[in-house]
């Protein structure tokens, strides 16, 4: 089988070079970012300091979960479209491996886009943001781009078997904005829905996210380190999920011959 | 039929059967179609091997399971002796898959966009992929355009880039689906030379085609696939031959319609007639054992039907299949 660190590259790299070969890469990578910072500083506009800088992190991460559930979906649609979906399905490498070099490209895009969403919040409209903690902030933007990554990974199985794997799609991005206390925190969400909060992985990314970036901030009773442990775990847990589904949905569209169809 | 020589196979199928299930949800009703029912042969290493028949008759879900995109209902396949079931990956690297038209390709990028990312896929080292992605592009002759992007070649340059990207891993076994579909006369005749190339590489091809002439100048045998049954494998010289007892007149019109065509089916002695009515001038191609007797009856026939050119002539391979498929 041919090396998977070679595919994973190849893969991100292609998606990369096509994302820039269309100029539509400003709506996702510029406009969406903007609209995001607007709408949290809009909401938060009478307030200043950590609150705020509460409410651009929670945009720059609702930027990164936005472009992760679209780059999700397009890594599959985008070839059933263009009419490549054969040619990715006969390399000799486990599609998963093809899917992740691409979902990876877009949650690093994705971070990118939180990276933006500082920006605007820190320069136009002049908010004055610090991080606390610099190098811890750094770490945990990393792992939540990894975990995000392994998120999407996990959802690009849905397209694998549905045309319509867009509409489920798009009905998950607002309730995980919610769920995962990007805006709000999730103590305020009714006690049935934290449930469904702690086994997302964003919702210990933005936590760590927000420990590292605002001095004494208080989210959940749970420490920088701990919420760092469980999005490990976490990922870790969507990483196994995804390698199952992919080998079951590859298996099931190969018995179906419909993978291919637009 | 004619089989292929003993010893290792580039291809080796038995009984393949591959049938399509479609469920109707609100009727509850269930509907089986075989795609492909039971069909085996043999292709040796190095040959080229063509597979012609019909829409529909079974081209595509054949090359699918062949080249393990598709999982057959039963029966076995093998491909450079490996087993289409338990060795996929294996098989797709040492295979390579030229697709007919206009899928395959990322347009957006360019050429060698292309090949280097189908180089890294296929496993080509890294150090040697800069000078595999050379040596494509020259052979394809695709020099000092490989920097465009694909979207602005003209459909031959992107079925060139497709042999290039079929080539890149230096496959062993290279299947291609109708290559030459809706190409130029100059680019078929392109593309067919390649084809020549890579058997002279050493290379085993399993071709696909409509194209009889194709079939007949390329291949070494030639397999007709109708209704999802092999239903004559031989040399394209071979399978001629099998039709050695027809003839053909063949008539140049003006004015001719369906009503003239019915007649000369009536005629005694008349199996087959196949008729371009689209064009000014019609051209109709009658099958017959005695050709000199029903020639001058059909010029009897013409009444108002200007016959400006008439010949009777051997049977080519397209005769053949049509007979073969037709039957």
């Amino acid at each position: 089988m041919v090396s998977r660190v070679q595919a994973v590259r190849a893969a991100a790299r292609m998606t990369m070079k096509i994302f820039f070969a269309d100029p539509q890469w400003i709506i996702p990578a510029i406009i969406a970012p903007f609209i995001f910072t607007l709408v949290a500083l809009l909401l938060f506009r009478n307030e200043t300091g950590p609150l705020l800088l509460y409410a651009v992190l929670g945009g720059g991460l609702m930027g990164m979960w936005g472009t992760t559930v679209y780059g999700s979906g397009t890594s599959i649609t985008f070839d059933r479209f263009n009419g490549t979906m054969e040619a990715t399905l006969a390399a000799p490498v486990p599609l998963m491996w093809i899917i992740g070099g691409r979902v990876a490209w877009n949650t690093f895009i994705g971070v990118i886009n939180g990276g933006i969403i500082l920006v605007i919040g820190t320069l136009w409209f002049r908010t004055g943001i610090s991080i606390a903690n610099p190098l811890a902030f750094t770490f945990a933007t990393v792992v939540t781009y990894v975990s995000l990554s392994s998120f999407g990974l996990m959802l690009a199985t849905v397209y694998v078997l549905t045309r319509q794997g867009g509409f489920i799609m798009n009905s998950l991005e607002v309730p995980v904005y919610i769920a995962t206390g990007t805006m709000f925190p999730v103590a305020l969400l009714p006690l049935a829905t934290q449930p469904v909060a702690f086994i997302l992985g964003p919702t210990w990314g933005i936590e760590a996210i927000r420990k590292a970036a605002i001095a004494g901030y208080t989210g959940l009773a749970t420490s920088y380190w701990t919420d760092i442990g469980i999005l490990a775990i976490e990922t870790a847990a969507y990483f196994a999920i995804s390698f199952y589904l992919f080998g079951r949905v590859e298996r099931l569209a190969k018995r179906n011959g419909t993978l291919e169809e637009y | 039929m004619q089989e292929a020589g003993e010893g290792s196979s580039a291809v080796d199928v038995k009984d393949l059967r591959r049938e399509y299930v479609t469920r109707s949800f609100l009727k509850k009703t269930t509907k089986v179609t075989a795609a492909l029912d039971g069909i085996s042969l043999r292709v040796a290493r190095g040959e080229l091997f063509g597979l012609i028949g019909p829409n529909g008759a079974g081209k595509t879900t054949t090359i699918k399971i062949l080249t393990t995109l598709l999982s057959p209902t039963s029966g076995s396949a093998k491909i450079l002796d490996l087993d289409i079931n338990k060795d996929m990956y294996e098989i797709r690297r040492r295979i390579g898959i030229v697709f007919g038209g206009e899928r395959g390709l990322y347009n957006r990028v360019t050429a060698v966009e292309n090949l280097k990312y189908f180089a890294d896929l296929y496993g080509v080292p890294p150090s040697e992929i800069t000078g595999r992605v050379k040596k494509m592009i020259e052979m394809v002759g695709l020099e000092g355009r490989e920097n465009e992007r694909v979207e602005k070649y003209s459909r031959g340059m992107k079925q060139r880039l497709h042999i290039a990207k079929a080539l890149i891993h230096d496959p062993e076994l290279v299947f291609l689906d109708e290559p030459t579909i809706g190409l130029d006369p100059g680019g078929a005749r392109d593309i067919r030379n390649m084809v020549r190339g890579m058997k002279k590489d050493g290379k085993s091809i399993f071709l696909t085609t409509h194209n009889m002439f194709e079939a007949d100048e390329l291949c070494d045998r030639v397999a007709v696939i109708s209704r999802g049954k092999i239903v004559a494998l031989d040399t394209p010289a071979g399978l001629k031959k099998s039709a050695k007892d027809i003839s053909v007149i063949e008539l140049q019109t003006y004015g001719a319609d369906a009503n003239f065509v019915q007649r000369i089916e009536k005629i005694g002695g008349v199996t087959r007639v196949v008729a371009d009515l689209d064009s000014e001038r019609q051209s109709i191609r009658v099958q017959t054992e005695f050709p000199t007797e029903v020639l001058p009856t059909i010029v009897g026939l013409a009444g108002d039907v200007n016959i400006i050119d008439k010949s009777i002539r051997e049977p080519t391979l397209e005769d053949a299949y049509l007979r073969l498929v037709e039957e």
